[in-house]
């Protein structure tokens, strides 16, 4: 039975000052638990649909908004302030402007201590989430002294460390080296496997993202182009070359095996399915030269 | 090393061991010793003793050459204000008169016993800021259950200003790689294209504070509302400790404050009828 958390229903939103909508008649279902990655390029509304799932728009935001956003059947408008944000957690593509505090440990502590956590309940957060996110030597550090990469860890920690059911990560690796990035997948997968959190991300680096998204959305132009099962997403290459998302290496080149008849119309997600496909088709061939 | 608001000090320094409202309080109370003070030579023991702390502290006392000028400038315009134009006073000693100025040995005395009043205010804060982070300030407001609404804006205030000076420098930098620099060209020429730096920083800062207010409500904090009603735990106090020795060094500069009290008002010390040094000079002018 589908749990429906997230409804989106005929949303549009148009900034002040803007001719155009930024998100234009969206429609989309988010089921508990789901791991969900939002693609496309850029000014196509990604960061616009994540303020809009934790009420910063409209609630911090001038402009006009037509149609509704449901989180846990509630429309984001109707929360209290502060209420909603227990639940959903945002990650801001630029780190720095999510720092509140003047050190790593009190950016860390501060949500904790909004959320109205007791000492004993922070402490044991804090030590998980400096862990989880290897930050034990940057405690002290003013958090906007530090590397691209580090402030991106401590971003996501932040608000990791909040628990929310629902987190919104907004590029989150768009500074990090790719072995940083690697480790922050890790453990947005171990997030996934372990706290079962609905995680929803806006990313570019499709190779660290598909291997974890049961679902994918393209937005292009602020419309939503297509939304589907990662595996059936990522058949709709011509679309997703049109609307100027590049699909990882592997799969363009299983597509033009495809357009040349050598595979079949399912396209492996990961290097592994890839190989596997590879083999069979020189098998087939080896044994249809064979015969 | 760790960094201070002005500067950095190595993790050996015994100052680690006082608490931050100490540092606070010394701050706050030991700045109004000269108010009391009018006889030079206390305030300048008392700049002195300042100096042995921050020597104790392990301050690098380099960073006192940067207020050299500060303090020439400062005393320039005492010096001017209190006796270059001080006016006609016929019942003051006059030494001499340079061009239209009368010089009075009562004003060249005024303005030493101010300068020497400012002087240990400055070094105090200077002091204090060497030695203290922005954490410790927010520590010591909380300790004393300064209520976190105003701490906060305080803590976000001591953010801004370093985030407006990063803000500068990237303006500065991003306009010096298209060309534009006032390196070396005249102040006027400075001042006029100063507006070219203005422009782009406030921009930067508007976008800022939008930045800062979507940081404060995606984590759930609201100055209205039940969630600004949420107790609050303040996890950071859980890393300090009021112990015994910063009890001590509490009632040690509240007593001296009384006791300067007592010695000025009650027995009439520190003033200048009883400073050494301005009775030795008076005789000296004769």
């Amino acid at each position: 039975m589908s749990n429906v958390i997230i409804q989106i229903k005929n949303y549009s939103w148009q900034y002040m000052n803007s001719s155009d909508l930024a998100l234009r008649n969206i429609n989309l279902e988010i089921e508990e638990g789901k791991f969900i990655g939002i693609i496309g390029p850029n000014g196509s509304g990604k960061t616009t649909l994540a303020y809009s799932l934790d009420a910063l728009i409209p609630g911090q935001y001038n402009g006009i908004k037509q149609g509704e956003v449901f989180v846990y059947g509630k429309e984001v408008e109707k929360y209290a302030k502060g209420e909603l944000q227990k639940s959903v957690g945002v990650v801001f593509s630029d780190p720095e402007s999510q720092f509140t505090a003047m050190t790593v440990e009190d950016e860390l502590v501060f949500g904790m201590e909004n959320l109205g956590l007791s000492i004993p309940e922070i402490k044991e957060r804090l030590e998980w989430v400096t862990d989880l996110v290897d930050l034990e030597p940057l405690m002290l550090k003013p958090p906007y002294e530090i590397s691209g990469g580090q402030k991106q860890r401590v971003a996501l920690a932040a608000v990791l460390a909040m628990m929310p059911k629902v987190m919104v990560l907004d590029e989150p690796t768009s500074m990090l080296d790719p072995i940083s990035r690697k480790r922050v997948f890790e453990v947005l997968a171990q997030l996934k496997k372990e706290k079962r959190n609905t995680i929803i991300v806006i990313e570019h680096s499709l190779e660290n993202l598909i291997p974890l998204a049961d679902r994918m959305i393209l937005l292009s132009n602020g419309e939503l182009i297509l939304e589907d099962e990662t595996q059936q997403f990522f058949q709709n290459i011509p679309l997703l070359l049109e609307k100027s998302v590049y699909p990882p290496g592997v799969l363009l080149f299983f597509y033009r095996l495809f357009e040349a008849g050598y595979a079949n119309s399912v396209l492996p997600l990961t290097l592994e399915a890839a190989e596997n496909n590879l083999i069979k088709i020189i098998n087939e061939k080896i044994n249809g030269v064979n015969r | 090393m760790n960094k201070t608001m002005l500067g950095y000090i190595p993790n050996e320094s015994p100052i680690y061991v006082i608490h931050p409202f100490v540092k606070l309080f010394f701050l706050l109370v030991v700045s109004l010793f000269p108010m009391f003070i009018a006889a030079p030579e206390w305030n300048l023991l008392l700049m002195i003793s300042i100096f042995l702390l921050m020597w104790w502290s392990r301050v690098d006392m380099k960073i006192l050459r940067i207020y050299v000028p500060v303090a020439i400038s400062m005393g320039s315009i005492i010096f001017i204000s209190y006796v270059i134009f001080s006016g006609n006073h016929p019942e003051y000693h006059l030494l001499f008169k340079f061009l239209a100025f009368k010089i009075y040995w009562e004003r060249i005395r005024d303005a030493i016993v101010v300068y020497f009043r400012i002087l240990p205010m400055i070094i105090t804060m200077v002091f204090f800021l060497s030695t203290t982070r922005e954490r410790d300030v927010i520590v010591a407001m909380r300790s004393i259950k300064a209520p976190f609404v105003v701490t906060y804006v305080f803590a976000m205030a001591l953010r801004s200003a370093g985030m407006v000076l990063e803000d500068f420098q990237i303006v500065r930098q991003a306009e010096q790689a298209r060309g534009f620099d006032t390196k070396g060209k005249s102040i006027p020429y400075k001042i006029r294209k100063y507006v070219m730096y203005m422009i782009p920083l406030f921009a930067l800062s508007l976008r800022r504070s939008e930045e800062f207010t979507n940081a404060l409500v995606a984590r759930g904090y609201a100055f209205t509302g039940p969630a600004s009603k949420v107790k609050r735990a303040d996890y950071i106090l859980t890393h300090y400790t009021f112990k015994k020795l910063d009890i001590l060094l509490t009632i040690i500069i509240g007593a001296l404050f009384v006791a300067i009290l007592i010695i000025r008002y009650g027995f009439g010390y520190f003033g200048l009828n009883t400073s050494i040094l301005t009775i030795w000079a008076s005789k000296f002018i004769g």
